[in-house]
Formats: structure tokens, sequence, C-alpha cells
């Protein structure tokens, strides 16, 4: 709940609910000018001409005329309140009134509220006391100038009706403020609640992130809204760092699996060669330096690897010309391949440009080149190629007539140090695809493999391989 | 060669030093940028080899300092990074020559050689190699071996032209791949191998004395002595 009232969806809540109530009061503030306060200055007004009619009656005809009018008028049960009392006697010689209020006298010549009591007559006729108010003036009228004595007089109207009404008007809007006050709260708590739960989720999600499971995703409502959206970068934040996570651990796990073998390796011959002949000594040494070097050179594959993956090793990407690569790697290659009794055919056509490093595309050729003269034994041709692709781009690949792959094991060989059965005995990290693919990504290109060129006098079972990196069209 | 080794590994240095020391050059050690930075200003050397990521000054800062001093001492960085960009930065900030740690002794040896020897024959811009009775023209592009004339390829003719720009140093298979190829990659397959023996083929077989020699775990070597 607490969190709830802390949430910046309540605050807003509360700061609109106190802006609204302000102009509820603002309106609630004219509307009782604009009614009430105009009636009371409508009965103030009635009760003047009152006066100034009485007064005028007095001056002309005298106590006795307004004694009878007094009568007259309050022979009716209406709200208007009349007293006249005597000048000499001082006793009530007409009106309403039992008893002179006594806020009269103070408020002598001006208006003044007082209360008084009533005796009506309910509908089954019994007699009944009412308290009632009235707002009314306290007059004096001389019969003469020089006269001592004067006749008392008010003027009066009874006003509980219209403070009734008021009264009850306050509350309705007290209560009409409270209601929408407490709405406000209600529904700012609603709205919060249900912020907060859509918080919380991406919350839930980056707590049990932090408690390891990686592979948690903020599920996305679908809704195409801002938190939508949040969710959806966030997401996507979370796959690159998974990645990246996923690529260290598989760094590490293959740099323990691959050195410590040669390492332990390393450890038995030279303890073995403690105890033996300057002969065996040397020959330990340098074994141990021919390790040594092959460790090196697997940490340094690896670094290349961890390198163009992050995207730093990717070097300036710029235009390159892929028919350029593959002649000069067939060039750098074809004595070698003529030794390994392969032709290496080269077929291309004219070929956008793609935008890449020539460095690390020539290593992928290179890494090509040497799997199919590892790998292709009994093969005779190596094709090189490179033609537009269908909806532009460039198509790079490399076909041989060796054995093949079988196609369960094709993705695996991108692996990192994988290295399939039939090939164990030759020499090799088991990174060169892992490089290719690694390459492959920082140029957004594709990677795939398929049956490469049909073998003249194969029975079927050898299909040999086709790599092929797809690159994409070539953008600015 | 007076050489002067920034390094601040002192184990690496040692191992650099001694080797370079036992192919018969003198050898100063600094162990941070600007304990470099001064001797080199201070001392005559033929060649500086310099770590890229040292102490008080990085190698880069320190050889840029001296390039603007007008010393053109030829310069080989050392790096443990070691990828295209590095490289380039290097040779920017007027190195010569960039070799990638953990690297193999005779190729360190090998190319400090090379940058001494070019700084013996400097500028003077040579058309006409001769070792031997072997004779190569930038020019109009022959090559004779004793009077009798070799047909190479582009490629085979670049390949010997270097060599013969290296006569009588070792030259390695990096070197080669660097300089003739302009690749930075080793690849796994003895290609540069192969392409040598074609050139032997060509420019020794036939002839009484072998002048493209092997130099066992180290690369090759173009000369007319035994």
């Amino acid at each position: 709940m607490l969190r709830i009232l802390r949430t910046t969806s309540f605050r807003f809540t509360l700061i609109y609910v106190v802006l609204f109530s302000g102009a509820v009061a603002a309106l609630g503030a004219y509307l009782y000018s604009a009614t009430f306060g105009e009636a009371a200055k409508q009965t103030d007004a009635v009760i003047e001409g009152e006066i100034a009619v009485l007064a005028d009656l007095f001056s002309s005809s005298g106590p006795g005329m307004l004694t009878r009018v007094i009568r007259g008028r309050t022979a009716w049960a209406d709200d208007s309140i009349y007293m006249l009392i005597g000048a000499p006697s001082g006793a009530v010689l007409a009106g309403n009134l039992t008893a002179l209020p006594p806020e009269a006298l103070t408020a002598e010549g001006d208006f003044f509220n007082f209360k008084f009591e009533r005796s009506i007559f309910d509908a089954a006729g019994e007699e009944v006391i009412q308290q009632r108010e009235a707002r009314g003036k306290f007059m004096r009228f001389r019969s003469s100038p020089e006269a001592e004595q004067s006749y008392l007089i008010v003027v009066a109207r009874d006003v509980a009706s219209r403070q009734f009404l008021r009264n009850r008007s306050q509350s309705v809007v007290t209560r009409i403020a409270l209601v929408t006050i407490a709405f406000g709260v209600v529904i700012g708590l609603l709205f919060s609640r249900a912020l907060l739960r859509r918080v919380e989720v991406v919350n839930k999600t980056a707590r049990a992130i932090r408690g390891g499971d990686l592979s948690q995703r903020i599920p996305e409502t679908g809704a195409g809204d801002e938190l939508d959206h949040l969710s959806t970068n966030l997401n996507a934040m979370l796959d690159q760092i998974e990645r990246l996570m996923a690529g260290m651990r598989d760094v590490s796990d293959n740099i323990a699996h691959d050195l410590r073998s040669p390492l332990t390796r390393i450890r038995n011959r030279l303890s073995d060669a403690l105890e033996q002949d300057a002969e065996a000594k040397d020959k330990a040494l340098r074994a141990t330096i021919d390790d040594s070097e092959r460790m090196l050179a697997t940490f340094n594959a690896l670094l290349s690897i961890a390198r163009i993956q992050s995207g730093e090793g990717a070097g300036a990407m710029e235009v390159t010309d892929l028919v350029a690569i593959v002649e000069e790697m067939a060039e750098l290659y074809e004595p070698a391949a003529q030794e390994a009794g392969f032709d290496i055919i080269l077929i291309t056509a004219p070929t956008p440009p793609v935008k890449g490093s020539r460095e690390l595309v020539s290593q992928a050729v290179a890494n090509f080149l040497d799997n199919a003269l590892k790998y292709a034994a009994g093969g005779k041709r190596i094709e090189l190629k490179v033609q537009p692709a269908k909806y532009g781009g460039a198509i790079l690949s490399v076909s041989d007539d060796g054995p093949g792959v079988d196609v369960k094991d094709r993705d695996r060989i991108l692996e990192r140090f994988v290295r399939l059965e039939e090939s164990r005995s030759t020499p090799g990290n088991g990174l060169g695809l892992s490089l290719v693919a690694a390459i492959a990504r920082a140029h957004g290109a594709t990677l795939r493999f398929e049956d490469g060129l049909a073998n003249a006098d194969s029975s079927g079972s050898k299909k040999g391989l086709r790599i092929v990196m797809e690159f994409p069209v070539f953008a600015g | 060669m007076r050489i002067l080794l920034v390094e601040d590994d002192a184990e690496a240095a040692a191992y650099a030093a001694k080797g370079l020391r036992g192919a018969g050059h003198v050898v100063d050690h600094a162990l941070d940028g600007e304990a470099g930075l001064n001797m080199a200003a201070a001392g005559d050397y033929d060649a500086y080899v310099i770590d890229r990521m040292l102490p008080k000054m990085d190698g880069l800062s320190l050889l840029s300092q001296r390039r603007v001093d007008s010393d053109d001492t030829p310069a080989l960085f050392l790096s443990a990074l070691g990828e295209v960009d590095d490289r380039v930065s290097g040779l920017k900030a007027g190195g010569d020559d960039y070799l990638v740690k953990p690297y193999a002794f005779p190729e360190l040896l090998a190319r400090v050689e090379a940058l001494g020897r070019r700084r013996l024959a400097p500028a003077n811009v040579t058309t006409r190699y001769v070792v031997g009775d072997l004779e190569l023209d930038v020019i109009t592009r022959t090559i004779r071996r004793a009077s009798k004339k070799i047909d190479l390829q582009p490629r085979e003719f670049r390949l010997l032209e270097y060599l013969m720009r290296h006569a009588g140093q070792v030259v390695t298979r990096t070197m080669l791949l660097e300089n003739v190829w302009e690749y930075h990659f080793d690849p796994q397959t003895n290609v540069i191998d192969v392409h040598i023996s074609r050139l032997r083929s060509k420019i020794d077989k036939g002839f009484d004395k072998p002048l493209l020699k092997t130099v066992r775990g180290a690369g090759y070597t173009l000369s007319d002595e035994d």
C-alpha cells in the first residue's frame, strides 16, 4: 500500500484532485454569491421598503393607523414579521413577536439576525413551537419631533427556510467535494496499482536476472503503449547481454577445456623428464615448446574471435570488392593446392561491392581454403566463386569435392573447438570456422553449408561441401 | 647494431635482449616510456623496439615525440593487442614495423635486422639488385641469372624483389605474407613455403649454387654466401 502511495501516477492523481477540488470550490463560491447573496440583498431591500412605507403611514396617519395596518399584515402566517410597541405604555400594540429580540437594541437602525419561537399548527392540528430565524431592522418613530417617547418598530423577514436551503446546499457542496476527492484518491490508487503492477513485472524480471537467471524476459502485453516499447527495448538489451555473456562463458569453458589437456600433458612430460637423461630432457623440452606454441596459437585465435564478435576487431569497414579478394586468395593458395592435388577453379561474375574488411574477408576465405585442403581428402577440385545475390548483395562460396559433412553435423562445425570424429587426427584447434562465423556476423553476412561439387567417380556418399557466405546489400 | 628496447615486462625484455645480444647486437633496456624517451634522445641507436603499453608514457607518444624531434631511427612496435587497427595506429605514430606478442624470437630478430639494414642503405632508390650471379632490374622487370633470362609471374617477381632487397637477411614467412601479399594473418596451410619452392625451382634449378636458402625455425634467406 505504501508503495502505491509513493508512485508517480498516484502523486499526479493527487495533484489533479487538489486542482479539481479547488476549481469546484471556486465554482461553488460563485454559485453561492450569485444565488444566496442576491436573495439576501433582496430581502434587505424589501424590509427597507416596508419601513419607509410604515414611516410614511405613521407621520401622515398616526400610530392608530399603523397598528391597524400591522395587524392586517400579520393576520396571515407567512414569513413577514412585524412588531409595534406603544410609546408611553411600552405595550405591544400589534405584531407577531412576543418579545423584543435583545439583538434589536444593539443593532438599532441596522440589520440584525435573531432567533425567535413561533407556534404553528401541524397537519394533525397540534400546536408546535418552532425555532425560527429572521433578519430585520429595528426603528423608532416619534409622533412629533418634540415628543419624548417614541414608538418602537421591528420589521423582519423569516429566513429560516432560506437558511435551511443554504445549509443544505453547503452540505451538498461539501459532500460533492468530499466524494470528488475520495473518488480521485481511489481512482489514483487504482491507476497507480495498475501501473505499479506492470512496473512490478519489469522489476520482477530484473530481480530474477540479478538472481542469475539471464533467460528471463519481460512479458510484452502487445498493447503497443510506451510501457510495451520500454519492455521491447529492455528485452532486446537483455538478448544482447545474454549473447555476450554466453560468448564469455563459451570462451572460458573452451579455454578450460582445450588448454587443460595440453597443460596437463606438459606437466606430466616435464616431471617424467626430471628423472631421465639429458637426451630425453631435451626431447621433452622441445615437445613442450611445440605444445606451448600450439596453445599460444589457440589463445590468439580465441582472442581474435572475441574481438571480432565484440565488434572491436572489425576494423575499418569499407567498400570491398569480393572478386579482387578471391582472385588474390586463389593466387596465394594455388601452389599449395596444386601440391595437395587440388585445382582451384575461380568463377567470378560482376558483383556489386560489399561493406567489409579486406583483411577479415580474406582471412575467412583463407580458413575455407585451409579446411578444404585439410579435410576434402581425395578431392580434386576447389571452386572459389563470387556472384551477385538474387536480391542484391553478394555471395561468396567455396566448394570442394571431398567427403563432405553430414547434414546433422553442419551446424555444429561452426561452434568453437568442435572437431568432427573424422578429423580428430589432423592438426588444428577447431577454431577456424568459429572465426569465420564471427567474421560473417561482423559483416552482417549469413553462413550456410550445402552439398558441394558432385564427385564424378563417387558412389553417392561423397557429396563434397559448399560453404556459402552471403553478404547483405551495400548500404552507404 | 645498437638497439634500444623499451619494455616494462622485465622477463619479456630479458628474453628479447638475450636473444638480440646473442645475435651480436648491443641492447640498451628502458623500463618505462619516460626513461625510454630520455635514452633515445641521448643515445645513437640503429633501431628502437618499443612496447605499446608502457608506464609513464605509452609507446606511441614516445615515438611520436622522437619523430617530432626529427629522429628517424627505425622503430618496431611490440603489442599484445594486434588487430589491424592497432597496426595502423602504430604505423601512423611513425613506427616502421609491428609485431604482435607473443612472438617467436626469430621473427623479432629478422624484423629488427631488416629495420637496421634499411637504415644502412637509405633512401637512394635502387632499381637494380644483384646477389651473386642473380640480377633483378625493377624498371625493365627482367631477371637474369648467369646472363640467362628467367621469366617470373608478377607475384613471384615481387617475392624475389623483396628477398633481394633483404639479401643476406633472414626473412620470415609472416614478413613475406605482410610485405608481398599484404595480409596480416597466418594461414594454417604452408602457402608461403610452396611459393618459395616454386620460385626456387625457377631461380636455383640447374645452377650449381643455390641462392635461396631455408633457415630452420625462422624463414628464408637469399644469399650468395655459404
